[in-house]
């Protein structure tokens, strides 16, 4: 919202020091987001008028003007669309200084050329005044206004805040509202206008049924007020002075009095020209099915039955709360006037505003909440000023139709509540006058509480809650003190729920893993390169921003597809990337919902910091597949399996399922070349994609040490020709099925092939068994026993040729 | 009787010493070595003769051919320790090292796991919640009013069955509370969800870090020391904040804490906006409301909640000046941290 200081120095003395006021403003709570200042504007800016617009000869955007400065008239060359003639406009005349307010540079306006033809002065926007955003074109001035007035003297100096105010507090949306706030902070009182009304001629045409609800769930309030024989004309300086200093644009003096009393106070009215409503009466009532009315704006809207409208008696001429209607407003005929001020729910009036797409200044306050009491007041300002400034005489009292007015709420304060609730000593004294100050009327006041009755204007105060946050507002949150940190453990840490996390993203690093963040948000596409997924398993959002974004990812395998893609495409080509983070499916049987993954990716050099022949050695397989296994070695999964696996992911024959407890935790191997074809690549890509959840919440039952054999080793080999096809993995475990006694480990030391001494699908497999007893030295006997029963089984039931 | 093994073995002994004598080179020394110790040396040579020998001399011999056997040996590596201290050869010692690849946090995770330290040390442990949620748990039980803007389909994304992405990590307070009696005293980092237009400082998905401390006796004195105490862990002790009153529906009063700018120590910078204050943390007394919808009574317990953005901090403490670079994974950006 924007406000004006002069504006608000009406109704509270405040500092005349701008940043001291914004401060305060913002320390209460209303954060001023921007200051503008206004009237600044540099010597030698003068009222222009243009007398006549010419297309400059040699460029389409420009135009050559004759422009009246009052003392002579120039030629001009302007690029702004609106240069018309007999525009009144902002002239910028040779020897003017326009000095920009972030760098402080001066930009002189001099005689020039602008392609070929001469220009004598600029013509200029708001923007170039620093009076607001607008860039579009030239500022369009009062018609009145006298050729050659400084501009200085057309625009005063003033200062625009602009505020955000939260949506608790729709009490602040207006210049009185936030005044009412400054009282408890500057002491200062507050000065309301005067507003003196003439005994009303009570004309009983009007007065007779003039104003009907007929939804009194939506409407429980409306007051209507019939001021005839006004004068329609433009609203005095000191009116449009205002209006313009919050960046509104006057029209004439009936709306732009509707507009000012609803920036003063905070209530939105709406004025009527009388003789456009049919049987010149309003009807409160739903909109029926498919009526339509065409709103200000020259939209016209196809209604609802669930909006509410202000009706005469054929046709729908506003929507409550929200947009008055085309046909029905106050134009320069206009001669009598019914002037609306209602209380329309609020959930109502978002909900019509929302659902046609128009927001207003009226039903951005509607929708948060107006002040009962403020709906008659209003109006008596309002209609005040109009009998003021437009003439007209009082036709009709208050018209004003209600049920039956809100309960006044009262709020019980026990101030050792609130004191304990700030953490700060407050005495009862300053609680109670802070009360005062805000207008929240305490009563019943003793030693441990006082009584509130809440002021109709404050629609946010319903607790003690609500009140300990008044007096931290007004006492001063800066005046909190602070005190020692309370440390206090209230849970073990056992239960923490991101320490394994930590702990396992910490191993990928140190097994010298980048870590990668990606977007949850993915298109479909990108969601099925995981071939483990068909459509129907993807979450979808209902309410995507673009198809781009419409699916939770369901792995983190395109992600990281994309960011091996970025990398390379700009030239880092050596890579150990991972990411650790929450994947969604819909179809249980693959998994619930919502679960971590891991995702590595391995590609490129493995020293490229080495030369020569070290330098041309490439991330294979096996060295993903040795930095997980160290990784699960570090986690203590000591139960992890590599088997062949085929998956759309990888390469045919270069890929392994991982699974732990005889249970698939995810696959690895060299991503399939249909990914990597378009990368340009030039190593090979091996990615792990393992759900971490097993990972994360593995139980390691407790650790006890074990003794340390302090007797010597004895090694055996075992060599043996066997069938290509014969896994390193079936002779481990069959060796581990052979129950050896004393086998402490077995360990692969060489593996060959050769057609010619081996034959054709055949290899040789080398094996060391190391052998020890915790308790005394093994004997060579017994050794050999062992060695030679598995020689013989090893032949015997693996079908290898012994060497 | 003279012994003719040990006689020879004696006057061999001296000449192997004269000759490995005054610093040899390796060659003389190998020389010395095949000389005597060599297959066809003359060790070897006398070991052969021991057969044809009177019995009585065969135990002194072969001693004396051990002893010799030995001395031989020390005498040689004595000779190559001397020709060692010359030079074992030469090597480059400046040429590249194998490196193990170093492993590196991406700096969201930093600034989460920097954050979630700093209030384990003050006595908070870690809650999680997921990210798809209710309606119920993102915004009613938070005393979010049913026609309140942020529930809008123009700002939360939602799920056919009337579920949403959470748009905060508040949700997590509401788990955590049902599920057990009060006291509570967690943080909870984790992404969020809201439906913005990307640019330089809007993500759809972004990540917060949640606050919570339900007790007896907490109060804003409580909670503002210890957003003090934060700032100072973080950003160091020169670090200043203040309190502004806010609104937020699940917190009454509500402030927004603001943190003195660190790029121009409160002068007032671009960053800052002129205001010499950096917008950190949404935060404020636990709403009775809520503390009634999870079941903790009111009159009772109170608390503090807190939240923060970690995009912003991690811009803010890195000077990153858009967000979307931190969602690229150039790794030339994430091996800076």
């Amino acid at each position: 919202m924007k406000i004006s200081y002069n504006w608000l120095s009406q109704y509270i003395n405040i500092s005349d020091r701008i940043e001291e006021v914004a401060d305060r403003l913002t320390m209460a709570g209303i954060e001023v987001e921007a200051i503008h200042r206004l009237g600044n504007i540099p010597e030698g800016i003068v009222v222009g008028e243009i007398l006549e617009r010419n297309p400059h000869p040699d460029a389409d955007k420009l135009s050559v003007c004759r422009v009246n400065s009052g003392s002579e008239e120039l030629q001009i060359v302007c690029g702004a669309p609106n240069c018309d003639a007999g525009k009144k406009v902002p002239l910028a005349t040779i020897g003017t200084v326009f000095v920009d307010p972030e760098s402080g540079k001066e930009f002189p306006i001099k005689k020039c050329k602008l392609r070929g033809v001469e220009s004598y002065g600029m013509l200029c926007s708001g923007k170039e005044l620093g009076l607001d955003d607008d860039h579009s074109g030239l500022m369009e001035l009062d018609a009145n206004l006298e050729i050659g007035t400084p501009m200085d003297k057309v625009i005063k100096n003033d200062v625009m805040f602009e505020l955000e105010i939260t949506s608790n507090r729709p009490d602040w949306l207006s210049h009185l509202g936030i005044a009412r706030d400054l009282v408890p902070l500057t002491g200062n009182e507050l000065k309301f206008p005067e507003i003196s009304l003439p005994e009303p001629n009570v004309q009983s045409e009007f007065s007779e049924g003039l104003v009907e609800i007929k939804d009194y769930d939506l409407c429980p309030r409306y007051t209507g007020r019939v001021i005839r024989n006004v004068k329609v004309k433009e609203s005095p300086a000191w009116l449009k002075e205002r209006l313009v200093s919050i960046g509104l644009r006057p029209i004439n003096n009936i709306v732009d009095i509707t507009n000012f009393v609803l920036m003063e106070l905070g209530q939105p009215l709406h004025a009527f020209d009388m003789n456009l409503l049919s049987g010149k009466k309003i009807i409160v009532r739903r909109a029926e099915n498919g009526e339509k009315i065409m709103t200000l704006d020259g939209d016209e809207h196809e209604l609802k039955t669930d909006y509410l409208v202000i009706a005469d008696a054929e046709k729908p001429v506003a929507l409550a709360g929200v947009m008055g209607g085309e046909h029905s407003g106050v134009t320069e005929e206009t001669v009598d006037v019914l002037l609306e001020s209602a209380y329309f729910k609020a959930s109502n009036v978002r909900h019509t505003s929302k659902a046609l797409g128009i927001s207003s200044d009226s039903s951005y306050r509607f929708e948060r909440g107006v002040d009962w009491k403020m709906v008659e007041t209003a109006s008596d300002r309002a209609t005040a000023l109009i009998l003021e400034l437009a003439g007209g005489e009082l036709a009709t009292d208050l018209v004003d139709v209600k049920q039956s007015d809100p309960e006044i709420k009262t709020l019980k304060c026990r101030f050792a509540k609130i004191k304990g609730l700030i953490g700060a000593d407050i005495s009862n004294d300053e609680i109670v006058d802070i009360f005062k100050k805000l207008e929240l009327n305490p009563s019943e006041i003793d030693n441990e509480k006082c009584v509130i009755t809440v002021p109709s204007f404050r629609l946010d105060i319903e607790r003690e809650a609500d009140l300990a946050e008044e007096v931290a507002r007004i006492h001063g949150l800066d005046k909190i003190p602070v005190i020692p940190v309370d440390a206090k453990s209230v849970a073990e840490f056992a239960k923490d729920a991101y320490f394994e996390q930590e702990k396992l993203m910490d191993e990928l690093i140190a097994l010298g893993f980048v870590e990668c963040v990606n977007y949850t948000l993915t298109d479909k596409d990108s969601a099925l390169k995981d071939s483990r997924f068909t459509e129907s398993d993807l979450v979808q959002l209902e309410n995507p921003i673009s198809i781009d974004q419409a699916f939770l990812r369901p792995s983190l395998f395109s992600g990281m597809l994309q960011n091996v893609t970025h990398n390379i495409s700009r030239q880092n080509t050596d890579l150990a990337l991972f990411e650790l983070g929450r994947v969604f499916c819909a179809n249980e049987k693959l998994y619930p919902e919502e679960r971590y993954e891991c995702c590595i990716a391995l590609t490129g050099r493995k020293n490229p910091e080495r030369f020569s022949a070290e330098l041309d050695e490439v991330c294979d397989f096996y060295d993903l597949k040795g930095m997980l296994e160290s990784l699960f070695e570090t986690r203590r999964v000591n139960d992890a399996r590599f088997s062949a696996y085929e998956d759309g992911r990888f390469e045919k024959g270069v890929c392994a399922e991982i699974t732990v407890d005889g249970k698939s935790i995810g696959a690895m191997g060299q991503v399939a070349s249909k990914f990597t074809k378009g990368m340009r690549i030039k190593h090979p890509l091996y990615m792990a994609i393992i759900n971490a959840d097993p990972l994360l919440n593995r139980k390691t039952g407790k650790i006890f040490y074990q003794a340390i054999s302090q007797f010597p080793s004895t090694s055996r080999d075992v060599a043996f020709v066997a069938d290509k096809s014969l896994e390193h993995q079936q002779v481990l475990d069959f060796i581990g099925n052979s129950n050896l006694k004393n086998l402490e480990k077995v360990e692969l030391f060489d593996i060959f092939e050769d057609e010619k001494t081996l034959g054709a699908g055949r290899k040789s497999m080398a094996y060391s068994l190391t052998f020890r007893n915790a308790e005394r030295t093994l004997t060579d006997k017994e050794v050999n026993a062992a060695h030679e029963k598995l020689r013989s089984r090893l032949a015997s039931e693996l079908n290898v040729e012994l060497r | 009787m003279s012994n003719p093994i040990v006689e020879k073995l004696n006057s061999a002994l001296l000449s192997a010493e004269e000759k490995l004598k005054n610093s040899p080179s390796d060659a003389d020394i190998e020389a010395v070595r095949i000389e005597f110790l060599g297959r066809k040396g003359l060790i070897p040579a006398l070991s052969k003769d021991m057969k044809d020998l009177a019995p009585e001399h065969k135990p002194e011999a072969g001693k004396a051919l051990n002893e010799a056997k030995n001395k031989l040996a020390e005498l040689l590596e004595a000779a190559k320790g001397g020709s060692s201290e010359k030079s074992a050869g030469f090597i480059d010692v400046t040429l590249p090292g194998r490196k193990r690849k170093i492993g590196k946090s991406h700096p969201i995770t930093k600034v989460i796991n920097d954050c979630v330290a700093i209030f384990r040390r003050m006595g908070f442990i870690v809650a999680e919640g997921p990210e798809i949620d209710t309606v119920y748990n993102n915004f009613d039980a938070l005393n979010t009013p049913d026609d309140h803007p942020s529930r809008d389909h123009q700002d939360t994304f939602y799920f056919s069955d009337g579920r949403l992405l959470r748009t905060q990590t508040s949700p997590v307070q509401i788990r955590t509370m049902e599920a057990q009696e009060p006291p509570v005293r967690i943080v909870a980092p984790g992404r969020c969800f809201r439906r913005d237009t990307p640019d330089a400082t809007h993500s759809m998905n972004f990540h917060q870090i949640e606050g919570l401390y339900i007790d007896k006796d907490v109060s804003m004195a409580d909670l503002k020391s210890i957003l003090l105490a934060f700032a100072h862990e973080l950003f160091g002790s020169s670090v200043g904040i203040r309190l502004r009153p806010h609104f937020f529906p699940f917190t009454e009063p509500s402030v927004e804490c603001d943190f003195s700018c660190i790029m121009c120590e409160g002068k007032g910078c671009r960053i800052c906006k002129n205001s010499g204050w950096l917008e950190i943390a949404g935060a404020g007394m636990v709403d009775p409301n809520v503390l009634k919808i999870v079941g903790y009574d009111p009159e009772i317990w109170s608390g503090y909640a807190f939240g923060m953005g970690i995009e912003r901090i991690a811009m803010i403490r890195y000077r990153i000046n858009d967000i979307r670079l931190l969602y690229e994974n150039d790794v030339r950006f994430l091996k800076q941290f």
